[in-house]
């Protein structure tokens, strides 16, 4: 009897064990199901994107892929619009022509203040609208998803306090009059005014140009041999003062914290040039972004019987992507997605 | 029409551009007949195309006497951007912070105009300069940009009339004027003079380094124009405002018939050749064409119209070689009256 009560007890474990809910083809099915669409997919739904210097690489790489990416997964059509040059009054043409053909949803990257009007137009007319990167006051957009550039500036700030030991001449560079970068800007020059040792020696405009960065890292070199620091806000701030660092042999004498991952920002610090990376998580902005006008459109989650009539919208307001850092420690990581 | 007619006609850029540009209207309007001739849609190209314009007519003229100045741009942004730094931060009127812009404006006009004029220095050098200073200037007085700007200021950019915003407006008034004074009033026709021929003009007894100046001050103060336009209508300035602009104008204006060389070209074909250009663009939108191919739409636009500047210019007698050997003598040698 005792064996028969054994050997019962001993089918119930596997029994438990093998609960189909945990099994590989139980979670396979579960993600299949969450990523077909529940609802019905018009075939003229089309989500555009609104962004300025259309081909710049960082642009290209993470959001655009990532949004076209989304727009494949989803089976929707999706289109890519924009200057190819930082050009704000381009955009808001842009913006303004595109509501006149009636677009599902509009995904704009919020690079000025400046485009409120624009983006506000949209939203009167009706079309579901989510800017990304950065936030844009007054305006009366449907959800935010990005990252905080004060935010950006402290870690770089943090991070540069902690290389160079709380002492020493640090510079900055970047797009000078950008709004995100002066907050960039601010937030860096914030926790470094805790630290009187730290002399800031100048604000500089690489134009997110390599080889401007380039000049001002070599110029700055040769004006203040004793330089402890430089940090870097553009996307090509890195690869200039990478380089130039390099030319100069003062790899790991001069500490260097700047932005994004690239490639070429990702060999860096795997060649011990650059210091810290801050990154942001770039992907998350235009397939969430995407997916809250889908989900806006779709009534996904609805939160009362019509939405609409009762004034709101039943996707998140705002979204703070947050913010990765790269080090010696954990590059190997990243590589892996980059190599 | 006897056959010469029809080869002069030909000829004509203001021509030929003005039935480009209806052939286009009505292809997009059959392509696209719910988006494209609509009012809304018009008057958005219209209203893209207004800043642009008015700086091309600026260009036109100095194009016209064989100068160009690339510190347009720049300008744009300066003088936006001084006139709200006065009024965001001393509480300026917006008629007296709007006039000190337009006269650092045209300060900055009169000095590109007085180094390449009296000193002799190339225009490419004098305004390539002029525009990195600018730019500097703007970035120093506008920061990250400056926004909340007086209500009443806003008003000059964003009001409508007729349906139309009002830069439109103002578009069409600069272009009406210049059009009257380049081609009824003597003085503006010292321009197709100095263009065609600098020496013959100032042997005819044509102040030409006078028209010269008085040119530059002209281009920078429709800028100055235009970047208070421009502030207005975004309710900011920017001191990133009209970056890439001046080669855009110049395409603008070559596209309407302009010569490279000098001594051609009408105030209708600047406006003429904006308008060509924001088609293009509204309907690279209408076409979801990636931004990507902007550039390169762009880059092919200003070789077609060089290249039938060209052409023109063989018909006229002068060889492509001696064209592109003119055009790089974009300062003329200076001769004794």
């Amino acid at each position: 009897m005792k064996i028969i009560l054994r050997s019962i007890l001993l089918l119930f474990v596997i029994l438990s064990a093998c609960d189909p809910k945990k099994g590989a083809l139980y979670k396979q099915r579960q993600l299949e199901k969450q990523q077909t669409p529940a609802v019905e997919i018009n075939e003229d739904e089309e989500y555009v994107m609104v962004t300025t210097i259309v081909n710049f690489p960082m642009y290209v790489n993470h959001d655009q892929a990532a949004f076209q990416r989304w727009g494949r997964a989803r089976g929707v059509k999706t289109s890519i619009l924009g200057p190819s040059e930082w050009d704000v009054q381009a955009q808001i043409a842009t913006i303004e022509q595109v509501i006149g053909t009636r677009p599902t949803g509009l995904l704009i990257n919020g690079t000025d203040p400046a485009i409120a009007g624009a983006i506000n137009k949209a939203v009167e007319a009706g079309i579901p609208t989510v800017v990304y990167d950065s936030d844009i006051p007054n305006s009366e957009r449907h959800a935010f998803l990005g990252t905080d550039w004060y935010q950006i500036g402290k870690l770089q700030g943090e991070a540069m306090v902690e290389l160079i030991g709380g002492k020493g001449k640090v510079a900055y560079m970047g797009i000078l009059g950008m709004t995100n970068m002066e907050a960039g800007f601010q937030g860096l020059l914030d926790v470094l005014k805790n630290y009187p040792e730290i002399e800031v020696v100048g604000k500089y405009d690489d134009g997110s140009d390599v080889e401007e960065a380039a000049r001002i890292t070599s110029d700055l070199l040769s004006a203040h041999p004793d330089l402890a620091g430089i940090c870097g806000f553009d996307a090509m701030s890195g690869p200039g003062i990478g380089l130039s660092i390099k030319e100069a042999g003062k790899a790991g004498k001069v500490k260097v914290t700047t932005v994004d991952w690239e490639p070429e920002h990702i060999k860096l610090v795997q060649e011990g040039v650059i210091d810290v990376l801050i990154g942001q998580k770039r992907e998350l902005f235009t397939w969430y972004g995407a997916q809250f006008l889908f989900d806006m459109v779709h009534d996904t989650n609805p939160l009362s019987s019509n939405d609409d009539k009762a004034g709101i919208t039943n996707i998140p307001y705002s979204v703070n992507t947050g913010l990765l850092k790269i080090t010696q420690d954990n590059i190997h990581l990243f590589m892996e997605d980059h190599s | 029409m006897n056959r010469d007619k029809i080869t002069r006609l030909l000829q004509d850029r203001v021509f030929t551009l003005s039935v480009t540009i209806a052939i286009l209207f009505i292809v997009c309007s059959i392509i696209w007949p719910a988006t494209f001739p609509t009012f809304d849609n018009i008057s958005l190209v219209l209203l893209n195309l207004s800043i642009e314009s008015i700086v091309a007519v600026g260009m036109m003229l100095l194009l016209i006497s064989g100068m160009f100045d690339l510190s347009v741009g720049s300008v744009v942004a300066f003088a936006g951007s001084i006139a709200a730094y006065l009024m965001y931060w001393y509480g300026m009127y917006v008629s007296v912070a709007i006039l000190v812009g337009l006269g650092l404006a045209g300060l900055i006009g009169l000095i590109n105009g007085f180094f390449v004029a009296k000193v002799g220095i190339n225009p490419l050098i004098q305004t390539l300069a002029m525009m990195g200073i600018v730019r500097g200037l703007a970035l120093m007085v506008a920061g990250a940009g400056i926004q909340n700007l007086p209500e009443a200021f806003n008003a000059i950019g964003q009001s409508k009339l007729l349906g139309l915003q009002t830069p439109v407006w103002f578009m069409i008034i600069v272009v009406a004027i210049f059009s009257l004074l380049v081609s009824r009033t003597v003085f503006f026709r010292q321009y197709y003079y100095i263009g065609g021929n600098e020496k013959a003009a100032r042997l005819s007894g044509i102040r030409v380094e006078r028209v010269k100046i008085i040119g530059f001050v002209l281009i920078s103060l429709l800028a100055g124009l235009a970047g208070i336009l421009l502030a207005s209508r975004l309710g900011a300035a920017l001191a990133t405002s009209g970056r890439g602009m001046e080669l855009r104008v110049i395409t603008a204006v070559i596209l309407g018939g302009a010569s490279l060389l000098g001594g051609q070209g009408k105030i209708i074909g600047a406006l003429l050749g904006t308008i060509f250009m924001g088609l293009v663009s509204n309907i690279m939108i209408l076409a979801r064409v990636s931004g990507y191919w902007q550039e390169i739409v762009l880059g092919l636009i200003l070789i077609l119209a060089v290249a039938v500047d060209v052409l023109a210019q063989r018909r006229a007698g002068t060889t492509p070689r001696e064209y592109v050997k003119r055009a790089s003598e974009v300062t003329p040698p200076k001769v004794e009256a």
